[in-house]
């Protein structure tokens, strides 16, 4: 069992000592019964860090915020930045490490294993309950999570396996290998899965088949980028859904206006979002570490994760390599090895 | 008018608006969302919010207004207003329904706004007042409404058990009812003090306080400087979930589609538009005049609790808690009101 006082004290203790200028964790909110991320810059603020599976997101995302405002603040603050980083979290700073977005030494991560459980997923929880919000959730070990909902006295236990996130079901490394410290036991993988095993499926369906199921989900998709706000790897500083930088000045003529590059429209309608979902998987391609984040913030539940990992698969059974895993590894992209497949270029 | 309905007679006056679109929500990809009801279907009436509002059937995110092409180096439009047949949605919450005089006013107030309106005068919202609140993230209350609030319904139905208390309220709900015809029957002793017990009952609950509601737009106009907003957007993502699920949110973008740029064919379409979004307030100059998240999250704010409340005497947030459990990161617009009432 991981003890979050352990992660307290640590975090206490940097922040004490001013060897970072923040931590990065999970504390109760106030919204619903998951986590909600928290800044820490004061020693005392540390108690209020939890840690249980219900702590969902992958801060890595902030660290990229941070990275952002720094570069653009006229005093930037570059003293590290603590996180706490499930195994699948410090895979993204692995990505990010690689792609030389920041440096090691910004960065103090205080690992934390999934001791072979992993996260809740709010879908499967949603679809249990009908709708019904949890106001509570707690979780015993393998055997099963309680789970009060709201405006109901009793509590309802479901197996764990029936409600955690499909990634940590077929997780194999959750244990943070990039960290300073890790909390927790060294169980590396539950494996009630096989890796890939949803790609596998969707694989062996018709191209109709896929193509109906895929024309279901965009038709539904809101539009609201969630998906990609959410994701460490989007970090561009201007993304093909909004164009930020297009300066009309005086001299920009009528012609040039109407003629500036939109790679995608704002309607909400099947072929626009596909556009915007196959674009932003592609730019995922050999980047995306599997943490989910894209798929559980989605408001309408698409299963955005099955686009990222088939192309996970992809990477892993053409080039076997795996996002994030070692960060002293060329990044896919721009990497190139003679035995390398090469018949997309014949 | 006032009628019961028995449960299994639903489904009776369901098929009987057999001439309108009829809709009601339905759980599908671990989502409440309405959809389209085919006739001989039964309509499942446990759910709790629906994802999306109804604000999508007269305000949908994609309108198309015209649309144009050149034809002999002559430019054609193409008027498109809307001509959709009578639609009745079931199952509406009463914040939901709360949603809609608050929308009225806003395509109404200086201009009539002929695609909202073309929609609205066809819709007939059927109201089911909440027995208790679904979520703790629920504060209809707290912003003068109630868990069976008449406001924007045409008809109000409660859960009875058995059987529904159905109430028209305007005149196409009483249509909608008498419709129905043999499906209703008369309001027996009993059922209206049963009905007022279950709605005392709703009422009772617990829900999410917000403190002093007149008091809130002058803590809002005195903490317009204040370093909170930019503390408690720290783990906003901008992403659009708030607004676009809300009830009230109207805000749309205009952009003209070429779908052929030969022939000059295209469509100019209204979309859906979003206050957290970076290019919302982007000037053409490159200028943002809110780059940044805590403006963002202010201004989202502001828009319901002071302007809103400035420019039409009411708030423009009808406590459907949507914007709080979808977030995210946990950002709680009862608890950012709280903080800023306190500052």
């Amino acid at each position: 069992m991981v003890n979050v006082e352990e992660i307290r004290d640590y975090a206490a203790n940097l922040l004490g000592k001013g060897e970072v200028k923040s931590v990065l964790g999970f504390r109760r909110g106030s919204a619903s019964a998951f986590a909600e991320p928290c800044t820490i810059t004061d020693v005392g603020e540390a108690a209020s860090l939890v840690w249980d599976p219900t702590c969902l997101n992958n801060l890595t995302l902030y660290l990229v915020k941070d990275h952002k405002q720094q570069a653009a603040a006229k005093t930037p603050d570059n003293r590290p930045v603590g996180i706490v980083a499930k195994g699948c979290d410090s895979r993204a700073i692995g990505v990010l490490l690689q792609e030389n977005y920041f440096k090691r030494e910004d960065v103090v991560v205080i690992g934390v294993s999934c001791e072979g459980t992993g996260v809740v997923d709010p879908r499967k929880l949603s679809a249990k309950l009908k709708g019904r919000t949890a106001s509570r959730v707690s979780f015993y070990g393998a055997d099963g999570i309680n789970v009060r909902v709201y405006g109901e006295e009793t509590e309802t236990v479901i197996p764990a396996q029936e409600v955690l996130a499909d990634r940590c079901l077929e997780c194999r490394a959750a244990i943070p290998t990039l960290n300073d410290i890790v909390f927790g036991e060294a169980v590396g993988a539950r494996e009630f899965d096989e890796p890939f095993h949803a790609a596998k499926a969707a694989e062996s369906l018709s191209a109709d088949e896929r193509w109906a199921t895929w024309e279901h989900h965009f038709d539904r998709c809101l539009r609201c980028f969630a998906c990609r706000a959410v994701c460490p790897m989007c970090y561009c500083p201007e993304c093909v859904v909004d164009s930020t930088t297009f300066v009309v000045t005086l001299g920009t003529s009528a012609e040039e206006k109407a003629n500036r590059i939109r790679w995608c429209e704002r309607s909400a309608n099947t072929s626009e979002s596909a556009v915007y979902h196959l674009t932003r998987a592609i730019h995922l391609a050999g980047r995306c570490i599997d943490c989910g984040e894209c798929e559980r913030v989605c408001p309408v539940n698409i299963p955005l994760r099955l686009l990222n990992t088939k192309l996970e698969k992809e990477a892993f059974e053409m080039f076997e390599y795996q996002a994030g895993h070692d960060i002293e590894q060329a990044s896919l992209l721009s990497s190139f090895r003679d035995e390398d497949p090469n018949s997309f270029i014949r | 008018m006032e009628k019961i309905l028995n449960q299994e007679k639903l489904r009776e006056w369901v098929d009987m608006l057999d001439d309108c679109e009829v809709y009601a929500p339905a759980f599908a990809d671990s989502v409440w969302n309405y959809a389209r009801v085919e006739a001989g279907t039964d309509i499942d009436l446990s759910h709790t919010n629906t994802i999306g509002s109804v604000k999508e059937f007269v305000f949908p995110q994609r309108e198309v207004f015209f649309r144009f092409e050149k034809k002999d180096g002559v430019p054609v439009l193409t008027a498109t207003l809307p001509d959709p047949k009578p639609t009745v949605v079931f199952g509406v919450r009463p914040c939901d329904g709360r949603g809609m005089p608050r929308n009225d006013t806003v395509f109404n107030k200086e201009f009539e706004d002929p695609y909202y309106w073309a929609r609205r005068d066809k819709l007939t919202l059927v109201g089911l007042a909440c027995n208790q609140p679904h979520s703790p993230n629920c504060f209809c209350q707290s912003v003068g409404g109630s868990p069976h609030s008449e406001d924007g319904l045409d008809i109000l139905m409660t859960d009875l058990g058995d059987r529904f208390h159905v109430k028209g309220i305007t005149v196409k709900g009483v249509e909608a009812m008498e419709r129905g015809r043999d499906a209703f029957g008369a309001v027996r002793d009993g059922d209206q003090a049963e009905t007022e017990k279950v709605h005392d009952t709703s009422r009772s609950h617990p829900q999410r306080p917000l403190g002093n509601l007149d008091a809130i737009p002058e803590a809002i106009r005195e903490s317009f400087d204040s370093p909170l907003w930019a503390d408690m957007a720290q783990h906003c993502i901008g992403c659009g979930i708030c607004t676009f699920l809300c009830p009230t949110c109207h805000c749309f973008d205009i952009n003209d589609e070429v779908i052929s740029p030969t022939t000059g064919e295209g469509e100019r379409v209204r979309t859906w538009d979003n206050c957290q979004f970076p290019d919302f307030t982007m000037h053409t100059s490159g200028h943002n005049p809110r780059a940044d998240l805590g403006s963002r999250l202010r201004q989202r704010v502001s828009h319901k609790f002071l302007y809103f409340v400035e420019n039409h005497k009411t708030q423009q947030c009808t406590g459907c808690g949507r914007c709080i459990t979808e977030c995210p990161v946990g950002i709680d617009i009862v608890a950012v009101l709280e903080r800023v009432s306190q500052s």
